[in-house]
């Protein structure tokens, strides 16, 4: 987006006091190597471009895209696990951006991550009270019969059988393994819980259920989410409101019902006529958006809206100028789509994109 | 059975006391693995007898009545001077050059070669622990200049710096424990190095920094416990290459000083008198043999104990699924590579390696 949207953002005026997280300008580049002598970075992967967001109290926001949009990326930018390259993350009005490990740590108690691998996301050789109570550990906030209460009150929370304390996580199913990690990020209250994509790795019934632990931990405790996933479905039904990403900038952003029934940008369109409707009856009626070529490397990203080489709607307009992140004629305010042709009510998209022409 | 007994029955196991569950183990489980495999019984067994063998060497010298350090000139040697015979004049082994208990020799020279064993095994897996997981966890210039030292070390001919040593200061136990630490923790570290650039890109040790823990207590409790198991084998089979050092370094003069006896001097003392007395070059090699050999084969039977691979409970306790023979012909780094793919699932080292 550019300079002028960014005043656009609609959070900080009208909703200041219910605001928990605000990325603004957020940008991440990740330098890449050439094989010389020298380690000397030749290119940079924009994997994250000038992303604002903001995270309301006790909401989910949804975010959407393609792998490799650079969805993880922002997550882990706004947890404070990778340095930023420029912009800022505004925790309760207060800039966390790029803190030495001490000086974020009261913040770490703030916001905590769920991971999507169960496997992966739980050390195989710890047991599983070590592994829940390790928030405890860190922030020396318990220790021992103390500790092990805490731990075995969360395990009943998440719905874990207390006495399984002294397992180890290879003896738990996946399902089972996500409501550790669950419990793990729960321990220390936060206020801040982001979801990297936390039931991607699972079946579809053990999905529903974790969704509805999470939903019910956000009634209980009153929790924000920042809900990472590429099933369409569940963002829908986990968020309120929804962040579409495409190749490292925001593309469309606005209330639930709103992106999903009526999506502005040609790549969210798209991006929703792919998922399968439930309703045979509907999806005989749907159009499919089919998009042609590959999203393009973010070492070298398009000029001008990023999307314009494989958009059907794309004019020269599109290669030249970078499309502001504002709202449409149309549209409530908080739906903010940056498109400099978006798509109208009853348009029908279904003409193949053009091939890339760069 | 009725319905309501089958109730009844139901709910008494839901009332009795709460066991405490308590989940098995990945020591467990490779315990359970090693006890099934008669190789690696049979080697534990050999070294437990070697270790009581060396301590209880005072008890022998008490029993036989001859002194470690004390020759018997007259029922030690023959009418020409030479070593008497296993069984004559009351010594079990025969006695060597000067008409010492060869037995209580051997035994004495156990606790040196164990002790230096042990002890420098030991000595070198901290270090080399403590090098590998910061060289590999801090990476950058660090590491660079560690595994640039590690690279150094692997390079020294250790023989040569070995008779340098000794030809500046005298022979000691000291210097041989030295010289051996020396040379033995850059294998550990450059294993535990290469499992720790691996293991610190995995997503607990993330799920650890997002809760706040700082680079020690994830490289000693989220990384260390997952180095263990290598670690564990390494060791295991850095023992019998810290004796064979050993027995080496004092065959050659330069290491432990006699008259203390060590396997290595006596099989140097040995060689003048080997054609007449084939008893005091036969004994002390063979309890070499044998002590090396047996941690050998324990450190393989541990190896294949901790990959689960093998399955070796599932095919209740047999041994016909053992896979060792895989492992021949396999340098020693490379085959603990090859042990430990598929028990910790992680990535092959080599490829994690910088490059340029």
């Amino acid at each position: 987006m550019t300079e002028s949207a960014v005043d656009d953002f609609p959070s900080e005026a009208d909703m200041g006091s219910d605001v928990l997280v605000t990325a603004d300008k957020l940008t991440k580049h990740f330098p890449v190597y050439g094989s010389g002598v020298v380690r000397r970075a030749v290119a940079q992967v924009r994997a994250v471009d000038q992303v604002s967001l903001t995270i309301r109290k006790g909401r989910t926001l949804g975010l959407v895209g393609e792998t490799g949009c650079g969805k993880s990326t922002l997550a882990r930018c706004i947890a404070g696990l990778i340095p930023v390259t420029s912009g800022k993350v505004y925790f309760e009005g207060r800039d966390i951006t790029n803190l030495s490990r001490r000086a974020m740590q009261p913040f770490r108690r703030e916001i905590q991550m769920i991971f999507q691998d169960p496997y992966g996301s739980l050390n195989p050789r710890r047991r599983v009270g070590a592994i829940i109570g390790d928030p405890f550990a860190v922030h020396k906030t318990s220790t021992g019969a103390e500790r092990k209460r805490a731990v075995q009150d969360l395990m009943a929370r998440v719905g874990l059988n207390p006495e399984h304390y002294n397992r180890f996580p290879a003896e738990f199913s996946g399902g089972q393994r996500q409501r550790i990690g669950v419990a793990r990020a729960l321990a220390l209250r936060p206020k801040l819980i982001i979801c990297d994509e936390p039931v991607s790795a699972l079946d579809v019934s053990i999905q529903a259920q974790v969704l509805n632990l999470l939903a019910d931990l956000q009634d209980d405790f009153g929790l924000s989410y920042l809900f990472i996933a590429h099933d369409l479905e569940v963002v829908r039904h986990v968020s309120d409101a929804v962040t579409v990403m495409y190749l490292g900038r925001v593309a469309e952003y606005g209330p639930g019902d709103a992106v999903y029934d009526h999506p502005r940008h040609p790549y969210s369109a798209a991006l929703l006529s792919a998922a399968p409707a439930a309703d045979p009856d509907s999806a005989a009626q749907r159009q499919r958006v089919l998009l042609t070529g590959d999203v393009p490397s973010p070492i070298n990203p398009p000029s001008g809206c990023r999307f314009h080489p494989r958009c059907p709607k794309a004019r020269d307009l599109c290669a030249t100028a970078d499309p502001p992140l504002e709202t449409k004629a149309g549209d409530p305010a908080a739906h903010l789509t940056a498109c400099h042709y978006p798509v109208q009510e009853g348009e029908i998209l279904a003409r193949a994109g053009r091939r890339e022409h760069r | 059975m009725s319905i309501t007994e089958v109730q009844f029955q139901a709910t008494a196991v839901e009332d009795a006391p709460a066991k405490a569950i308590e989940g098995r183990s990945q020591w467990q489980l490779t315990w359970r693995r090693l006890t099934g495999d008669w190789v690696a019984v049979m080697s534990m067994v050999v070294v437990v007898l070697i270790c009581a063998f060396a301590l209880c060497a005072p008890l022998i010298a008490a029993a036989t009545g001859h002194p470690v350090y004390h020759a018997f000139p007259n029922k030690g040697t023959n009418a020409f001077g030479q070593p008497v015979g296993p069984g004559v004049n009351g010594f079990p082994l025969g006695t060597d050059a000067i008409g010492r208990d060869l037995l209580v020799r051997i035994a004495y020279g156990a606790r040196i070669s164990l002790f230096v064993g042990l002890f420098t095994t030991a000595v070198a897996a901290v270090f080399g622990v403590s090098v590998g997981l910061i060289a590999g966890y801090f990476g950058g210039w660090v590491d660079t200049v560690l595994a640039r030292i590690i690279d150094a070390v692997l390079a020294f001919p250790f023989i040569v710096l070995a008779l340098a040593l000794a030809a500046v200061l005298n022979p000691s136990l000291g210097i041989v424990i030295g010289v051996i630490t020396f040379f033995s923790w850059a294998g550990i570290s450059r294993i535990v190095r290469g499992q720790t650039l691996s293991l610190k890109e995995k997503e607990y040790i993330e799920a650890a920094r997002s809760l706040g823990a700082g680079p020690w207590r994830i490289m000693f409790i989220d990384i260390m416990p997952n180095l263990l198991g290598p670690v564990l084998v390494l060791a295991t089979l850095y023992i019998p290459t810290a004796v064979s050092f050993e027995a080496t370094l004092s065959f050659l003069g330069i290491g432990i000083p006699p008259p203390a006896p060590s396997w290595g001097n006596i099989l140097a003392e040995a060689q003048d008198h080997y054609q007449t007395a084939w008893w005091y070059v036969v004994f002390p090699a063979a309890v070499l043999l044998i002590t090396t050999l047996a941690f050998n084969l324990l450190g393989d039977g541990v190896r294949d104990a901790m990959d689960p691979r093998t399955e070796r409970i599932l095919a209740g306790g047999k041994t016909a699924t053992r896979r060792r023979g895989k492992h021949r012909g396999l340098s020693l780094d490379e085959a603990i590579l090859v042990g430990e793919q598929a028990d910790l699932s992680v990535d092959h080292p080599i490829s994690r390696t910088e490059e340029g």
